[in-house]
């Protein structure tokens, strides 16, 4: 029972991918012969300790950083490749930033117009209207005129979402989003990144350590090991969507947890012992 | 329906507790009135909850009798979060913040309680309408936010009446509300006893006590004297023309170097900044000519340009156009990384990115380069007016010294000053008026 968006786009294919670090002289293995095939419209969650190289793998979709080897595809086209290792950033693949990347200088509503406009796909005018009625959508009429150093953060983050949904992105590739925000904050945050998901059809690339929210949220969880980086259990999260926060309390979410907590302990304590830093 | 009855009755009483309290106590009966008619009456029973942080902050409460406990939330960092509040006291402000949709405080019934509602976006409604009285009532409403319920820099917050485009605060009306703040503060008075024991200090010590090094000083009566006088014993004070000309001069001067040092150091900052390759030829050159004193150049500027009047200008050039270049370019260094990365992401292409992301991004660090480069500019100015030139404040000192007149050299340092002083708060000003953005932010986060 996995209801996933009826969608054909957005299917994002990690094949074989190795990321060498190479600072120094010291080569460091961040991502190790990594596979994963990301379904069209599904939410991926991706679950490691801090540091573990899931960041790199973001970096590598959204074309921040190059690869060594390996291929990855998005609807069968190539992105990046042993011939061309750093694929070239997009609107079809929107970043959300772990810390927002909303521009301080610009008020929420230009933010929100940037990508369209930029694009040169929509007229100011057009891109207003549409931006208008994006953030009425999300329950954010009223921060349109407010620049995003005033508004909570939490807002900020509903902010940038809708910000990349604007470009109606074939995927979305989440790093660590609500990392930031107390945990009541989160609660609300996720139920609108499900609302807001239920509504768009976009494949969502979600990156945390936190296995509730994980678990929560996913249509599928990928725990990955500590650097270096590659899928230690995939996990089927078979909770019916659309869901809400009675699912939580549920005996199946709990099962779940259990399933996995012992994986990610397990990781966690080698991330440790390592004595690795947040990369 | 069936309260129509009473609600004549009750409108005057609903009218004699708002004007007992803060928000609406100094508005006229007309308005009063018409707030009244607004107003329900609602009663609580001892041990009631009214709201909690998550609740839709819809109505505004009056108290009219018993007594409620109200407990901001600890993030909005209220000096005291704890307040009790009785009859004429009102609560539940929230919506009238900007884009605050819930409530920041859990509110209880300590007694048995009653209560007047009225819903904010009535109230707001209804104030637009009388745009003058309305707006006082929310400037009310502003002090009492800040002063019964101790939350610090809520107001840049608080929505403005006039329709939901006008809605953000004015840079200009911050400007006004931040000087009447200030007026309000101690600061001013500090000021002032600063600036009296500073004269006092002149005065005694040249003057009374005639302290050792200060007794050849002019003393403070003689300076002000000279400087007030219609006939100035050493020809120069606020009624001789000549004064101001040397004034003019000297800004004229400043205004040319600096322009020109604001035009190239930015540019030649923002390539630093943008380019590598670029950085990596010139940086070097750059970082061993900057140490260099403006004082050290005077020779080489005076065979540079055989006219004294360019030389002085490119010496006051020089120094502004180092602190300006090398400020921008700290400022294109210090841009997030993430917001080109977002930028990239949402299809900007290279020159976007840079119109959009680096050059506002930058902007912080460039006009703090500015504030220092006009400072520099006047001292290079005027060091080297001392050295060649005819006219100038800096002039006015140096001949000053040479002809003994020194109440006169007094006069052209407190001038420049003054004149410095006013140059740079100019800077700040136009700083604040390109970034409105960063002023509001400020507002948010002071004290």
């Amino acid at each position: 029972m996995n209801m996933r968006q009826p969608s054909t786009r957005g299917q994002i294919s990690i094949q074989d991918v190795v990321k060498v670090y190479d600072p120094d002289g010291a080569a460091v293995m961040a991502v190790d012969h990594c596979s994963l095939e990301i379904e069209a419209g599904e939410i991926c969650m991706i679950v490691g300790p801090s540091g573990c190289g899931k960041t790199t793998l973001l970096n590598a979709i959204a074309g921040f950083h190059e690869i060594t080897s390996g291929r990855i595809t998005m609807d069968g086209e190539v992105l990046c490749s042993s011939e061309k290792p750093k694929s070239t950033p997009g609107p079809d693949r929107i970043v959300v930033f772990q810390n927002g990347a909303l521009f301080p200088w610009k008020s929420n509503l230009d933010n929100v117009i940037f990508g369209p406009v930029m694009q040169g796909r929509l007229g100011r005018r057009q891109a207003i209207e549409k931006g208008r009625a994006m953030l009425s959508d999300a329950g954010l009429s009223g921060v349109e005129h407010s620049y995003p150093g005033e508004v909570s953060s939490g807002m900020r983050r509903r902010v940038e979402i809708v910000r990349a949904l604007m470009n109606d992105p074939k995927a979305l590739l989440l790093d660590e989003p609500y990392r930031a925000l107390d945990s009541l904050t989160k609660s609300v945050m996720h139920e609108a990144l499900l609302e807001i998901y239920y509504k768009n059809k976009v494949t969502i690339f979600f990156i945390t350590h936190d296995l509730e929210e994980a678990i929560f949220l996913g249509h599928r969880v990928a725990i990955m090991t500590t650097r270096p980086c590659k899928p230690k259990k995939v996990l089927n999260v078979d909770i019916p969507h659309p869901r809400d926060y009675s699912v939580l309390t549920s005996k199946r979410f709990r099962e779940l947890i259990e399933e996995t907590n012992d994986a990610v302990h397990e990781e966690a304590l080698k991330a440790f012992q390592a004595g690795e830093k947040e990369g | 329906m069936e309260a129509a009855a009473t609600a004549n009755g009750a409108g005057d009483d609903a009218a004699a507790l708002l004007r007992e309290t803060t928000p609406f106590g100094e508005a006229s009966g007309a308005l009063l009135a018409r707030i009244a008619r607004l107003a329900r009456p609602a009663r609580y029973g001892a041990g009631t909850r009214l709201y909690s942080p998550d609740d839709p902050a819809d109505d505004i409460f009056v108290v009219a009798s018993g007594r409620v406990e109200h407990v901001l939330d600890p993030q909005i960092g209220a000096r005291e979060a704890v307040k009790r509040v009785t009859r004429g006291g009102v609560f539940g402000w929230t919506g009238l913040l900007l884009g605050q949709e819930h409530r920041m405080a859990t509110v209880t019934a300590l007694e048995p309680t009653q209560v007047l509602r009225i819903n904010t976006e009535e109230l707001i409604r209804l104030l637009s309408s009388e745009p003058q009285e309305g707006e006082h009532v929310m400037e009310r409403f502003v002090s009492m936010i800040q002063r019964e319920f101790t939350v610090p820099a809520l107001l840049a917050r608080v929505r403005r009446l006039s329709g939901p485009l006008t809605e953000e605060m004015s840079t200009a009306s911050l400007t006004m509300y931040r000087m009447s703040l200030w007026l309000k503060s101690p600061r001013p008075y500090l000021m002032f006893i600063g600036f009296a024991l500073f004269l006092g200090f002149w005065y005694l010590a040249v003057e009374i006590w005639r302290l050792p090094r200060f007794r050849e000083m002019p003393g403070l009566t003689v300076v002000v004297k000279e400087w007030l006088s219609p006939n100035p014993t050493y020809g120069l004070s606020l009624y001789t023309e000549e004064y101001y000309q040397h004034i003019l001069v000297s800004i004229w001067r400043v205004t040319k170097a600096f322009f020109l040092a604001t035009v190239l150091g930015v540019t030649f900052g923002l390539l630093l900044g943008w380019s590598r390759a670029f950085k990596e030829y010139v940086f070097p050159v750059f970082e061993m000519l900057r140490p260099i004193p403006i004082l050290a150049w005077v020779p080489l500027a005076i065979v540079m340009f055989i006219a004294t009047e360019s030389a002085v200008v490119y010496l006051a050039f020089l120094a502004s156009f180092f602190a300006t270049a090398l400020n921008t370019m700290l400022g294109v260094e210090s841009i997030d990384e993430s917001y080109i990365r977002a930028a990239d992401c949402l299809g900007a292409n290279r020159r976007q990115v840079f119109r959009h992301v680096i050059l506002p991004g930058a902007l912080p660090f460039i006009f703090t380069g500015l504030q220092i480069s006009i400072g520099v500019s006047w001292f290079s100015l005027v060091a080297a007016e001392m050295v060649s030139g005819q006219y100038g404040l800096g002039y006015v000192i140096n001949t000053s010294y040479v002809m003994v007149r020194y109440p006169t050299i007094v006069i052209g340092m407190v001038t420049l000053g003054i004149v410095g002083y006013i140059t740079s708060a100019m800077v700040r000003i136009a700083g604040d008026y390109m970034m409105e953005w960063r002023v509001r932010e400020l507002a948010l986060s002071e004290r």
